[in-house]
């Protein structure tokens, strides 16, 4: 077994191509699952039967279904059914806000419904307006439950982006097993995204531990 | 200064006395949370441990069956010091019986098989013998219709009474009772009291950190009472409660309402 | 757009085998996970000190790669490293045990950290040995308190098991995208495979979450 690891530097420019388009997914599914997530949940706890049911469904459909079949499905299906068709990122990225906007609804639910009535209520008392009572009691106390989830969703997404490799998008994964393909160097290539993986996600997955430990709740 | 009276009176002191604590001092860190304690439990014995929070009761307690790490002095249970092997530790613990002041019944396990289960992991009975004897010891104290049920139906005066046979189970020489009733509803502790005065009237020896003024002084032959790790006084019930030799000992009393 | 069922009805078996091999793949890869699983949180609370490093870089270091990668990884570069070819089904229960076991570990550490130090002082002070006290009295509750991240885990396997159709194991979302390509329906072929999936993820939580709910108070010391 003779190991030729140069061929990874040879061919770095398309490790940096896919670490930007892997980290570019990642945000710009960040940006719409937002939006996306906070519309999902007005759903979830508007005051209509028929939108919290919408809502709901929602929710549980795209938490309970593989990612990898999503992507196949908007790739394959959704050109057919609606005659629209996406270039291969953006099916990655309705396919990945699809999920992550149902996560985010549930994240935004649980640190809406984690302030007690108690505290609106006297903060109310006081003579707040209820915009003051969002702004002063509400959301600051919201966003510190919210945000380690939040962080570990971000977490999950920047690995699930390897996903949408499937579908032929260059993001990191596939660009390292398009420089397999070329070089056969299936060790080193393999063995050097990994380690790229790891090298990006490691300090994330530590920063949401730090989070959790900072602002998470005690059950 | 230990005032040690009526000492040649004392229940069971015609033989060698069961616990002795020679000296004992147990720090955390810079803080000592035993400064030096000697006292003597005999066979028979109710020994009632009492003083403000955080005075050292139920640390000896602790380390008397070892839980806790003594840093000085000795303790000497039936004759020998406390073994330091892990192996040796574990058959000392098993001639002591320990209740907790949050009873700490297993929630997994009935209340039945909570009391068997010292017999059954620890002395290896097999599995009907442990469970008829921990049906005897139910119904000892009063819980023989409770023997189905988890620790989580159960109120917390029940728990403790089974807690209490539980640590029967294993037929200790010393029953050790870390403020028993300092986590019941006032309702509920004089179940658990009954359950105990009958234990003493059997002739268990009993060393117990109370609150419990009133079991202590009824109850009791002997009473210790702690401040800042260290003991201040201790001698008969009739003695501590009613003419207390030492300054501390009366300001206790005093703060806690105990009026004469 | 019309709806044709008849490339699912002809080749029904097919997709069956694969929906078989579906279920048995995280039914096993769930089975060894635990057993793993416990052991590397049992090992970070009570290993030697110098070993539980080595545990912790483990669990860390599976949170921060994708599970693609690890299933590429185990059956293209083992291969090339050890000289021993894995068959894709090995491959794939190894690479999605070798994930979900950190997860797992994490979850048990975190249950056997949550009961009260009360319950060990209990089971000490009867005489109990170490191996006695985790066996009889942490263990059993430990695994009632963290059932419900536990059927999240499964609902996650049963996920990543639709990633190992990358490296060609058999099962369903690989049978459907080869009969697609034969067969030149998708639509049909695909929407059946999301709401099959969906059929036997969703129950999954639920199930294991109205589980937890009878039996809470066997966890609540």
């Amino acid at each position: 077994m003779n190991l030729d690891w140069t061929v990874i530097w040879d061919h770095r420019g398309a490790f940096v191509a896919g670490v930007v388009n892997t980290v570019l997914l990642t945000v710009l599914t960040m940006l719409v699952s937002i939006p996306g997530g906070i519309a999902v949940m007005l759903l979830r706890v508007s005051r209509w039967r028929v939108l919290r049911a919408i809502g709901l469904a929602y929710v549980e459909f795209f938490r309970n279904i593989p990612l990898i079949l999503l992507v196949y499905w908007v790739f394959y299906v959704l050109p057919v059914m609606v005659e629209v068709f996406l270039p291969p990122f953006a099916t990655g990225l309705l396919a990945l806000s699809l999920i992550i906007s149902a996560y985010n609804a549930e994240t935004f639910r649980a640190g809406v419904n984690s302030i007690r009535q108690g505290q609106v209520d006297a903060a109310l008392a006081l003579g707040m307006s209820y915009a003051q009572v969002m702004r002063i009691v509400v959301l600051p106390q919201a966003v510190r439950r919210v945000l380690p989830i939040f962080a570990s969703t971000w977490v999950s997404l920047f690995k699930d982006t390897s996903l949408v490799s499937v579908i032929a998008v260059d993001e990191l994964a596939y660009s390292a097993l398009q420089v397999r393909a070329q070089t056969f160097r299936i060790l080193e290539v393999l063995t050097a995204m990994a380690v790229i993986y790891w090298c990006l996600g490691y300090p994330q997955a530590k920063l949401v531990d730090w989070l959790h430990r900072k602002f998470g709740v005690q059950e | 200064m230990n005032r040690i009276a009526g000492e040649t009176r004392r229940k069971g002191a015609d033989r060698p006395p069961v616990v002795v604590y020679e000296d004992v001092v147990k720090r955390y860190g810079a803080f000592k949370a035993l400064d030096g304690v000697s006292a003597q439990v005999h066979a028979g014995e109710v020994v009632c441990l009492i003083g403000p929070s955080g005075s050292g009761k139920s640390t000896l307690l602790r380390c008397t069956n070892a839980l806790e790490t003594i840093h000085g002095g000795r303790i000497l249970f039936d004759g020998a010091p406390l073994p330091t092997r892990e192996s040796e530790t574990r058959r000392v613990r098993r001639r002591m019986g320990m209740v907790f002041q949050n009873f700490e019944l297993f929630p997994h396990m009935t209340a039945l098989d909570n009391v068997a289960s010292g017999p059954m992991t620890v002395l290896g009975r097999p599995r009907q013998e442990a469970r008829d004897r921990a049906m005897a010891l139910l119904a000892k104290v009063g819980l023989q219709d409770k023997a189905a049920s988890h620790p989580g139906m159960l109120s917390g005066g029940q728990q403790q009474r089974v807690a209490i046979a539980r640590a029967l189970a294993m037929d200790p020489e010393v029953m050790l009772f870390d403020e028993p009733t300092s986590a019941l509803d006032p309702e509920t502790v004089g179940e658990v009291l009954n359950v105990m005065t009958a234990l003493a009237e059997e002739g268990m020896t009993m060393v117990v950190v109370t609150h419990e003024m009133s079991f202590a002084r009824r109850v009791g032959h002997w009473t210790i009472v702690f401040d800042r790790g260290r003991v201040v006084e201790q001698g008969p019930p009739e003695q501590i409660f009613n003419s207390p030799q030492e300054e501390r000992t009366r300001d206790f009393l005093g703060h806690i309402g105990w009026g004469q | 757009m019309e709806i044709d069922l008849s490339p699912l009805v002809e080749n029904w078996r097919y997709l069956a085998r694969g929906l078989w091999m579906t279920l048995t793949l995280s039914f096993w890869t769930m089975v060894a996970a635990t057993i793993l699983g416990t052991a590397v949180a049992l090992g970070r609370i009570y290993g030697p000190r110098w070993f539980r490093p080595i545990l912790t870089f483990y669990v860390d270091s599976t949170r921060s790669i994708p599970v693609l990668v690890v299933l590429v990884w185990t059956f293209f570069a083992f291969p090339v490293a050890f000289g021993i070819t894995l068959p894709p089904y090995w491959a794939a229960l190894i690479a999605l045990t070798l994930h979900i076991t950190a997860y797992i570990a994490e979850i048990v550490r975190a249950g056997l950290t949550s009961i009260r130090p009360g319950q060990t002082r209990a089971a000490l002070a009867l005489g109990m040995s170490r191996l006695q006290l985790i066996r009889v009295v942490l263990l059993p509750q430990a695994f009632v308190r963290v059932l419900p991240p536990f059927g999240s885990q499964l609902a996650i396997t049963v996920k990543n098991s639709a990633i190992a159709s990358v490296i060609a194991v058999p099962e369903y979302l690989h049978s459907t995208a080869t009969l697609a390509a034969q067969t030149y329906r998708p639509i049909e072929l695909y929407t059946t495979a999301l709401i099959l999936f969906f059929v036997i993820i969703f129950p999954i939580t639920r199930t294991v979450d109205s589980v937890y709910r009878r039996l809470a108070h066997l966890g609540r010391s």
